[in-house]
């Protein structure tokens, strides 16, 4: 604990700011018993506690990224918790919990590059035994997994392995190997064929909501990769690669399927009732609700479709304002933007951050843009705010990968792995 | 209902952001402590400047994107790499044409330990301990 | 290092694209904010108030109003509710929208209004006054064009729903003083406006024709006078007080006043005038984004039997009550111009914010200040002669119609006129359809409407 000031000084504004929302579901909210606003803020300030006296423990550097994911993630246990009535969301909180044991899980994992470069034929694996997975298990064209008590969407955790994968190709960037008289890094080979595949997998599934997320963590992976040392960068490559992007883009939009194109050009009002339904309902909820929201609780929008998921931004706005949802957004915005106050140091980290930062923003924009009508609407969540255990889980393991960017390890994995074998032990006088 | 309250908590909640961001800001002073003790605290430095080594994978060499850029026609543009495992740094030629010397000796890939100078081309590097100011 | 600021540029663009992109939503949202909630189910509007401030339509559904509160001009302000277009809330209800973002949809001080500029009194007092019989009322104001009375019978108050609209009486739905109707003799000021800007003043004063009952004119019809006796030889003044059909008559057909130049100047009054036996298109004026029809007619030649009919005011001649009380005001000015009538004086928004002021707003020349004089004269004398009994107290130059509908089958009186007096300068117009079944007299409806008004 190298600042317990500032440690303080957080603990106690998040909680105060949990205190002060919790208020506001106390005087705004439409609750049926004191119980139930009883039972969410022992929740709340309850998982608060707990996590401010282990944090700690953790042996950490920085605790900034911690700090602003159980900031997000009870406000997100009280947003869900209040959706068409106050009740403690007991599914929504244990997936909290979860998010916040996959976070401590993925820091563990990924914070020493010189360990998971040497796992990452698992990544690869598991990336595989997921495809695969999806192949068998999950129903026809479908991404999901259906236990009976609870669903699973495998591809999800796709996610945090392609961003892993990409971060610990980056070294590998100097083992060239000459096939056919091209010069060829196998890593990079095998990355493009894993997110082609995917790509392909998902556009024959129709799950069009994640294609450009992958692709955003791919773009950016690309990006810092052709910079690395003797990759060759240069001006030509990238504005060749972005228009070969920008042609395929082009071509997909046009050989797209009916029901695609119906989505990317259709007026939703002309017919609220038809294709454009959850957004035309989620834009007048928005429009109801105005600045300062209804009252946590007492909008509408609960009665419609996904209304915890993919339409959530909509929801928080009718029940707790504009104002409110916006200000959630900005939390999650400079949770991604630690690695810019503290930097990441070294490329695998750096990678991984923009990855994260990549995957992030993509879902959040087709999310909030989706839902607000700007962009085609796709269905993806909203990380962290989102009721769903897989995308609280992957959300989780990615936010461990920002603490562990932030606090970094640079040790070999074990210490009696061969050391430098060319160089001799010198001591100078 | 009062719509004040709602205003005020919305209002705590990008306070609260700003706190934590002014913690992580006090992290970054304490975190380049830290770094200092991971990597032993060491520095690069030539006849006119010194470079800090904040970084692990630093590439030296001529080209634009090198860490520390060495204008010199006799360095390759991709020359030498640093990296820090354990506190060590470790010096490696990744194809360099004249090839690396470590205080006079030539060298593939080795550990560097303080006050070693480098010698990439004609130019002279050395390696030692972090001076304040 | 530069790898690492490279990581932070990535890290920056992507986050810097999502910011722009929830600037440009949230201004989205709010710019478009009012259209979404055109959408919503708890959409409510402001209200519209008469000049005193009484309530003619509230959207917010939170004020209480008596039972058939609206029956009077119901029909003219309208609802929200899409059965009936051509009113006034219907037309205007963009501007009715009390809603703002910044207040969301329980906007408890919603200010968003439209003062009309009716007497909801007096529109009253005009309803009564028709004692159940059919027919429209409708006064303004002729300096400025507020319209004060617009009334019309059947009518409906919107608030008790369209349950039975099946079953209604036609006209229950429309405002009638909004559309065309047959003038009857009221038609004949359009003839002697027009007579006189032909002829000029003395020229026409110096025409006299006979009337022995009827007349047979150059193609061998037979028009009537509703003085079965004839009225013998008259010029102009005494015509128009008799309201002579042969006098009309003799008049279209009279070498002096060529066709053409009627048509002329009844399509400068406003008339869409066909030339052959079909119908003339039918044309609209705006008042306030109501829609009120213009006047018609056909003429075909000077000597035809419904062309004179056209001119003296049955046959194929339609104009709108308010266009009828338009013409008065352009005499009652004796300026030759009509004041336009409007019907909001102002609008505010939902912040009580004025946003919309009526201006006054006259026409352009019609015909010269010395007819409309000479005509205002010879109407003040008409009403002087014949109404100061039966709409005592007021100095008013008027003309009375009887029109024939539904092929004789029924007679509709109209009252057209205006009060000469610069403190109570008011036009109007009544049509009492079916005269003779009912108790209800014309002229006692104009006397209450003054009455009420003043």
């Amino acid at each position: 604990m190298s600042n317990p000031f500032f440690y303080f000084l957080s603990c106690v504004f998040v909680a105060v700011s949990h205190g002060a929302m919790l208020f506001n579901v106390y005087t705004n909210g439409k609750y049926d018993s004191i119980n139930d606003i009883i039972a969410l803020c022992v929740a709340v300030i309850g998982l608060d506690a707990v996590y401010f006296i282990i944090m700690p423990f953790f042996k950490q550097r920085t605790y900034a990224v911690d700090f602003m994911l159980l900031f997000i993630l009870n406000m997100s246990v009280i947003f869900q918790s209040c959706f068409g009535g106050v009740h403690l969301d007991t599914k929504h909180f244990i997936t909290c919990i979860a998010a916040l044991v996959s976070c401590r899980i993925g820091y563990v994992l990924c914070r020493n590059h010189r360990w998971i470069q040497t796992k990452k034929k698992f990544l690869w694996a598991g990336i595989g035994i997921l495809l695969v997975v999806i192949l068998l298990f999950t129903g026809d064209r479908s991404m999901w997994i259906d236990l009976g008590f609870m669903s699973i969407q495998p591809s999800e955790f796709i996610k945090p392995l392609l961003v892993l994968a990409c971060a610990t190709s980056i070294a590998e960037q100097m083992n060239k190997h000459e096939v056919h008289g091209l010069n060829i890094v196998y890593d990079n080979v095998i990355i493009f064929g894993i997110v082609a595949f995917v790509i392909v997998f998902q556009w024959w599934c129709r799950d069009l909501g994640s294609i450009p997320t992958f692709a955003a963590i791919y773009a950016s992976c690309f990006f810092l990769r052709i910079c690395y040392p003797k990759a060759k960068f240069s001006r030509k490559t990238l504005i060749i690669a972005g228009s070969v992007v920008g042609i395929l883009g082009i071509v997909a939009i046009i050989l797209a399927p009916a029901y695609v194109k119906d989505r990317i050009f259709a007026d939703i009002w002309s017919d609220p009732d038809a294709n454009g339904y959850q957004q035309t309902k989620a834009l007048i909820a928005i429009a109801e609700g105005g600045w300062l929201g209804k009252g946590p609780g007492k909008g509408f929008l609960h009665e419609i479709f996904a209304y915890e998921s993919d339409i959530v931004f909509a929801t928080i706005s009718e029940e707790w304002g504009l104002l409110f949802a916006i200000m959630t957004v900005i939390v999650l915005i400079l949770m991604i933007a630690m690695p810019l106050v503290n930097p990441p140091r070294s490329y695998y980290h750096g990678t991984m951050c923009a990855g994260v930062c990549a995957a992030f923003t993509m879902q959040m924009a087709l999310n909030i843009f989706g839902s607000c009508n700007m962009i085609p609407f796709t269905g993806v969540t909203l990380p962290f705010i989102s009721a769903g255990g897989s995308s609280m889980v992957t959300s989780g393991i990615m936010t461990g990968m920002l603490v562990a960017a932030q606090s970094p390890v640079f040790k070999n994995p074990s210490a009696k792995q061969k050391k430098s074998s060319s160089g001799k032990k010198r001591r100078t006088a | 209902m009062d719509l004040a309250i709602c205003a005020a908590a919305a209002a705590l909640i990008d306070i609260t952001a700003l706190i934590i961001i002014f913690a992580s800001y006090s992290e970054k002073h304490s975190g380049k402590k830290v770094w200092g003790k991971i990597t032993s605290d060491m520095e690069l430095t030539d006849e006119s400047r010194i470079y800090n080594l904040e970084c692990d994978e630093i590439l030296i060499g001529r080209h634009a994107s090198a860490d520390i850029r060495l204008q010199d026609m006799s360095v390759s543009r991709y020359h030498a790499m640093l990296n820090v495992t354990d506190g060590k740094w470790m010096i490696t030629d990744i194809g360099s044409k004249s090839g690396i010397f470590v205080n006079g000796v030539p060298v593939q890939h080795t550990r560097l330990y303080e006050n070693d100078v480098i010698t990439l081309g004609s130019k002279r590097l050395i390696f030692r301990k972090r001076r304040k100011n | 290092m530069k790898s690492i600021k490279r990581c932070q540029l990535v890290i920056t663009v992507f986050l810097l694209l999502f910011i722009a992109g929830m600037g440009i939503l949230t201004a989205r949202i709010y710019k478009d904010a009012p259209f979404y909630i055109t959408h919503s189910d708890n959409y409510r509007l402001g209200k519209v108030y008469d000049r005193n401030k009484d309530i003619l339509f509230d959207g917010t559904g939170k004020e209480e109003l008596p039972y058939n509160h609206l029956i009077d001009v119901g029909n003219l302000i309208g609802d929200d509710k899409g059965q009936m277009e051509n009113t006034l809330v219907a037309q205007n209800i963009d501007k009715l929208s009390n809603y703002s973002f910044n207040g969301g949809i329980d906007n408890k001080n919603g200010k968003a209004a439209i003062y009309t500029t009716l007497d909801h009194k007096a529109n009253r007092a005009v309803y009564d006054a028709f004692m159940g019989a059919d027919g429209c009322a409708v006064a303004y104001n002729y300096k400025t064009g507020e319209i004060l009375v617009c009334t019309s019978l059947p009518n409906i108050d919107p608030r008790n729903g369209y349950e039975g609209i099946a079953n209604m009486k036609s006209g229950t739905l429309m405002s009638k003083a909004l559309y065309r109707t047959v003038p009857g003799s009221t038609q004949k000021v359009s003839t002697v406006i027009s007579a006189m800007e032909i002829l000029g003043c003395d020229g026409l004063f110096a025409k006299s024709y006979s009337c022995e009952g009827y007349y047979i004119n150059g193609s061998d019809g037979k028009i009537d006078c509703h003085n079965q006796w004839g009225h013998g030889s008259q010029e102009i003044q005494k015509a128009v007080e008799n309201s002579c059909n042969p006098f009309f008559a003799q008049l279209v057909e009279d070498p002096d006043l060529p066709l053409d130049e009627i048509k002329r100047m009844y399509t400068k009054l406003g008339y869409a005038v066909s030339d052959d036996k079909t119908e003339a298109e039918l044309q609209y004026f705006d008042i306030d984004g109501v829609q009120c029809e213009k006047a018609s007619t056909t003429l075909t030649d000077s000597s035809d039997f419904s062309t004179q009919w056209g001119c003296i005011g049955q046959g194929e001649t339609m104009a709108s009550p308010i266009q009828l009380m338009m013409w008065q005001s352009a005499i009652a000015n004796e300026s030759g111009k009509m004041t336009m009538p409007f019907l909001i004086n102002k609008v505010t928004d939902v912040d009580g914010n004025v946003t919309e002021k009526a201006k006054k707003n006259f026409s352009g020349q019609l015909f010269s200040k010395e007819t409309a004089s000479s005509v205002k004269q010879i109407l003040l004398t008409n009403g002087a002669n014949h109404y100061a009994n039966s709409i005592p107290g007021y100095t008013v130059g008027i003309k009375s119609g009887t029109a024939q509908v539904k092929h004789g089958a029924e007679e509709n009186a109209l009252l057209v006129g205006f009060v000469d007096d610069s403190d109570f300068p008011i036009a109007f117009c009544v049509v009492l359809e079916n005269k003779y079944s009912t108790a209800a007299v014309a002229e006692n409806i104009v006397t209450t409407m003054l009455n009420a008004l003043s």
